[in-house]
């Protein structure tokens, strides 16, 4: 374990080394910048390392589908329209496939539900409300909505918020056998302090910025607007002061005007010349779910 | 524990080497990448590019970039497809990934095309279910959102149509 710790300080040294001949001290202040090359190669590094220690993807996988149920208890069935369900699993999965985490297959799920809101269980179910599709008006938003929630999944958020959880200590696996045993109390207890993060308390700033980012970055290479995450949350921001609080991005994400000016800050990386948002290819999947009108 | 950490430290003095050298790396992200001969998607095939395959790049800043493989290929592929960092390393059961291949780590690629992944709850996730009292309607629900396919070649024609990234004109 201790060995492990040190390799990220042996790649440090690799990095500092490399660059000896000038601007070593620049690559330094760059390893603790997450958006320098620097800091990105040492990141990635430690993150095939962590994922070591963590769950497996079957356990993840089980943490994810409990967790789907519990929220669609307590948010409302899907929709009941499979045109746009596919639509919708059609956008999720054409940005997913370009995210840091494309070799998990990716489910994309409208709820029934007026709250607006988009969340992601572990493992690649991703859930977005009627309530927050009717406030988006092209593909690339929507598109952009479900790539920061892939973002969670890609950066292990939800696990990472629960990492001191009873369950995961020692073996962390779980069986249909150990289910009704101590084991199957533990993750009881585990997916519940998930749903009080992901439905009221929210994840970390950190990791909303980071997914934020994720969107930008996972939408621009995807080939939609890159713009098109700030767009929503514009929208958004608009409608806060009338909007319902409890459960929905307002009271689980941080303050929109922050987010906003982090990633406007962003934008001049990403040229926007030759990118979809397509506005008309979403309405005609989403204004008849918006009108009530389901297409089975 | 050991080769874990041995094996960590050469991919760690992998990612270093591309430093030293200065020359710049990229990882496929994407499924079903392909190395082009020109900057087109209608371009012939050079080489078919499996995820976390390491590129080194050779030039473009826009949406193609010219890159080598690790075994001397050249050709172009579609930006969107890489990134400049590792993609994420899945955990398998048992012994850990450090001492096997990113290949070998990563989530079986067949997995990530969810219309061969179709299957019910699985019986850890019934078995929740059950503790729950959860009603039978959301198992269903649950059922059928596990089951919807989306194949990438659905993807693939979705892109096509929307004249989007490697299809636009």
């Amino acid at each position: 374990m201790k060995v492990v710790r040190l390799l990220p300080l042996i790649a440090l040294s690799c990095l500092v080394a490399a660059q000896a001949h000038a601007g070593w001290q620049d690559t330094i202040n760059n390893l603790m910048k997450p958006d320098s090359k620097e800091g990105k190669i040492l990141s990635g590094a430690t993150q095939v390392l962590s994922s070591s220690q963590e769950m497996t993807y079957q356990t993840e996988c089980t943490v994810g589908e409990s967790l789907a149920l519990d929220s669609m208890q307590r948010f409302g069935k899907p929709v009941q329209n499979e045109a746009l369900q596919k639509y919708v699993n059609l956008v999720g999965n054409a940005v997913a496939r370009n995210s840091q985490r494309s070799t998990i297959p990716y489910r994309f799920v409208v709820l029934d539900s007026p709250v607006q809101n988009a969340f992601a269980a572990p493992g690649g179910i991703v859930f977005i409300s009627r309530g927050l599709l009717n406030v988006l008006d092209n593909e690339a938003e929507l598109a952009a909505v479900l790539a920061h929630e892939v973002g969670h999944v890609a950066g292990k958020h939800a696990l990472k918020s629960i990492r001191r959880a009873q369950f995961l200590q020692g073996a962390s696996a779980i069986t249909a056998a150990t289910m009704k045993g101590s084991k199957g109390q533990q993750f009881e207890s585990m997916v519940g302090d998930l749903q009080n993060t992901l439905f009221d308390k929210g994840l970390d700033q950190g990791m909303e910025y980071e997914a934020d980012q994720a969107a930008l970055e996972t939408t621009y290479r995807t080939g939609y607007d890159p713009g098109a995450m700030v767009s929503v949350l514009q929208k958004l921001k608009k409608q806060e002061a009338t909007s319902a609080k409890d459960g929905s991005w307002f009271s689980t994400h941080p303050p929109l005007d922050q987010r906003i000016a982090k990633l406007s800050a962003q934008l001049a990386k990403y040229p926007s010349a030759g990118s979809a948002k397509l506005p008309a290819r979403f309405a005609k999947y989403v204004k008849p779910a918006k009108s009530g009108k389901a297409s089975k | 524990m050991n080769k874990r950490a041995l094996g960590g430290a050469l991919l760690l003095l992998a990612l270093c080497a591309g430093q030293v050298l200065g020359a710049e790396k990229r990882w496929v992200v994407s499924e079903g990448t392909t190395l082009k001969k020109e900057q087109s998607v209608s371009a012939a095939n050079v080489a078919d590019l499996p995820v976390g395959a390491e590129l080194t790049l050779v030039e473009g800043e826009g949406r193609w970039l010219k890159v080598q493989t690790g075994d001397g290929k050249e050709g172009w592929v579609y930006a969107g497809r890489v990134s400049d960092t590792p993609p994420v390393a899945e955990v398998g059961g048992g012994d850990g990934l450090l001492g096997d291949s990113m290949q070998k780590s990563q989530i079986n690629t067949a997995k990530a095309d969810s219309a061969r992944s179709v299957r019910g709850l699985s019986p850890e996730t019934a078995a929740y279910a059950k503790q729950h009292g959860t009603p039978e309607a959301l198992k269903k629900e649950l059922d059928k959102i596990l089951a919807r396919k989306v194949s990438n070649n659905e993807v693939k024609a979705f892109l096509k149509e929307g004249k989007i990234g490697e299809y636009a004109q």
